[in-house]
């Protein structure tokens, strides 16, 4: 993992004092609600419903055992006892007091964590797939590279006050688990005719509103030029951009303006003028960051392992968690682990103090003190012998961590919705409640499997309802909630946009709607064919007759 | 600012320092009981509170001071939209802890 130099430690201490006395100043009336609003939200601080809500950074989502106890710690001791990891790979706190936000954040500072650039027009947290490193079908490890940008972008004058807020995600395998084309800028690692590693590059991808699929800019960017050629993105957007209307100030509209083709001619003008300036680090610089993340010296061991496959026979439970929430490692006799935060009735992405504690001791016994957060709302142990799988289990299913549901229907993405969320129009997480408990036979679940129900409680889309396979909007209906269905979207390298199926649902009714959706495709899939393939060779129509009967 | 709503209205915030959604009295207060709120009927009663409410905010009590639909039909006033219903309520999910488990959310 990367540990702050003494460049880190000063500006993000250095920012810690200067809220807290922005904090004493607001507290004491020296400044107003207006001035001290910009500030705050500077410093990942919003006011929702019922109180403050603190969003903290996870830089590419990488955790270390003791910055998992610090955040259960900061749990226990300045909130609820409960933490909130989101769909941007960040973790939120939803009752923490203002006066008490500069400790927070100094308990964060103290190991090496921050709430900057969680919130504002700015280059936001670099986002990037969960099983970094430890995937065998990996490419290329990508977090080096969203820690270059993370030192690049933070408090990047030019981009501190950009026409919108700003996001970037990489992926260093085939396999797109970081939803890269959906975000303002996605890199997915690619390898030219001669060996060389570089980016695809992608622009102009996100949800909210409009939702936009990222469209190809460049097919091969070597990785020395990532900093120098993402200025250039930056500029471009940063001149072009629509400041005159919120709803289309992000990067998705210009591009979709001007088209691909003309914002590419126009970064790789810019390009041209600064490629040549020193931006991009040094080859010893990146050498420096590239150490911090060399893959951990784990012993190569047996693929099968007998004891664990005598436990398996004994126990379904245990069995299907390997199958689901398990994947291969890179190296033999290993497997990355998802810990699903998706329990029967549970809130997703929610965890205990007592959990995170727990997943953190679990951590440096069997993971090498690593942990790292997936936008899709779960923990990941990314270096697991497979020889202590049993174990590992046992205590995780003792502390209700041993759902096994990573991929299947009920490992939903759901926002806070209007529970929590001021710009909510409808509750997302009593939905994703309810369909854990309606479809709660873990059988049956593997027999329907791989599906992605993602859950939005506004058109804002921070529960990705654009990329479900089945989608779920909420919207405000005359006063009363009201949810629209929609299928067919994907976050993954075949990314599409899911479309509305047809009127709206109250929150029983598109229950019931999700039972029938999920009844056709069992009915209709060809052998092995998972749901979203049928979708699409299917169409919607089957999906709309029995969902609104014929018409 | 959000539109104006018609009808009888009642003032809603958030206190400064932990968030907390509150209504305002007939006497000035900020209370967590929605039922307990002041409700203008007439444009000068709405004038009034406002100058109350706005006083309070100026006095760096509260946040966000917003004039809202007051539903007067049943037994207890409330809100009127679901989304002030829900902050005069607390969150309807996490009913194991604090705020959410007091009917009045008093805890």
């Amino acid at each position: 993992m990367y540990a702050y130099d003494t460049y880190d430690h000063a500006i993000v201490n250095a920012r810690v004092e200067e809220f807290r006395d922005q904090v004493e100043r607001r507290m004491k009336g020296e400044l107003t609600e207006e001035e001290f609003r910009p500030l705050r939200l500077m410093n990942g601080l919003y006011l929702q419903l019922h109180a403050y809500m603190l969003r903290v950074a996870i830089p590419y989502g990488t955790l270390s055992s003791n910055q998992m106890r610090r955040l259960a710690h900061i749990a226990r001791r300045y909130d609820k006892g409960y933490a909130h990891f989101t769909t941007r790979q960040n973790v939120q706190y939803n009752w923490p007091k203002l006066s008490e936000t500069p400790d927070i954040l100094q308990e964060l500072a103290d190991v090496e964590m921050h709430a900057i650039q969680t919130s504002g027009n700015c280059i936001r947290n670099t986002t990037t797939d969960q099983f970094a490193g430890a995937a065998a079908d990996e490419v290329l490890d990508p977090r080096p590279y969203a820690e270059l940008i993370r030192q690049w972008s933070t408090f990047h004058p030019e981009f501190s006050f950009l026409p919108r807020k700003f996001k970037i995600a990489i992926t260093g395998a085939d396999e797109d688990r970081a939803a890269v084309k959906w975000h303002d800028i996605g890199l997915v690692v690619k390898q030219s005719d001669t060996g060389e590693i570089g980016f695809e590059v992608l622009a102009g991808g996100g949800m909210g509103r409009t939702p936009v699929i990222g469209k190809v800019i460049r097919d091969f960017l070597p990785v020395s030029d990532l900093l120098s050629y993402l200025e250039a993105m930056l500029r471009v957007y940063n001149e072009q951009g629509r400041r005159d209307n919120k709803y289309k100030a992000r990067i998705k509209i210009l591009v979709d303006a001007m088209g691909a083709d003309e914002y590419a001619r126009q970064v790789e003008a810019e390009w041209a003028k600064i490629k040549d300036q020193p931006l991009d680090v040094p080859e010893e610089e990146v050498a420096r960051i590239k150490a911090f993340f060399t893959p951990p010296p784990l012993p190569v061991l047996d693929n099968d392992v007998p004891t664990v496959n005598a436990f398996a026979d004994k126990n379904f439970l245990f069995k299907a968690w390997v199958s689901n929430n398990t994947g291969a490692h890179k190296v033999p006799g290993h497997v990355h682990v998802t810990i699903s935060l998706k329990p029967h009735g549970g809130i997703p992405g929610d965890a205990t103090d007592a959990q995170m504690d727990l997943v953190a001791d679990l951590a440096d016994k069997y993971s090498l003190s690593e942990v790292r957060v997936s936008h899709e709302q779960n923990l990941i142990l990314p270096h697991v012998a497979k020889k202590d799988l049993p174990a590992l289990w046992e205590a995780l299913d003792a502390a209700g961590l041993g759902s096994a549901n990573a991929g299947l229907l009920t490992d939903i993405i759901a926002c806070p919705g209007l529970d929590y969320c001021s710009l909510a129009n409808a509750r997302s997480i009593p939905l994703a409640q309810k369909l854990t408990e309606r479809f709660d036979d873990v059988k049956r679940l593997m027999d329907i499997g791989p599906l992605k129900i993602k859950i939005s409680g506004c058109i804002n889309s921070c529960g990705h309802h654009h990329a479900g396979h089945i989608g779920i909007l909420g919207v405000d209906r005359k006063g009363e909630e009201n949810y629209q269905l929609l299928l067919g979207g994907s976050g993954a390298e075949d990314a599409s946009k899911a479309a509305i199926l047809g009127p709206g649902f109250d929150e029983g009714g598109i229950i019931d709607a999700i039972e029938k959706v999920v009844a056709v495709y069992l009915g209709e899939r060809e052998d092995g064919e998972e749901f979203l393939p049928a979708y699409r060779r299917l169409g919607a129509d089957v999906f709309k007759e029995a969902v609104y009967g014929a018409r | 600012m959000a539109k104006k709503p018609a009808g009888p209205q009642m003032f809603i915030a958030n206190r400064l320092d932990d968030g907390r959604a509150v209504f305002l009295t007939a006497n000035g207060e900020w209370t967590k009981v929605a039922a307990d709120a002041a409700v203008g009927q007439t444009d000068e009663e709405v004038e009034a509170l406002a100058v109350l409410a706005h006083g309070a905010e100026d006095a760096n009590l509260v946040v966000s001071v917003t004039a809202i639909a007051a539903d007067t039909e049943g037994n207890n006033l409330a809100p009127a939209h679901m989304k002030f219903a829900m902050q005069a309520k607390g969150p309807s999910v996490r009913l194991d802890l604090g705020y959410q488990v007091s009917p009045n959310w008093e805890q």
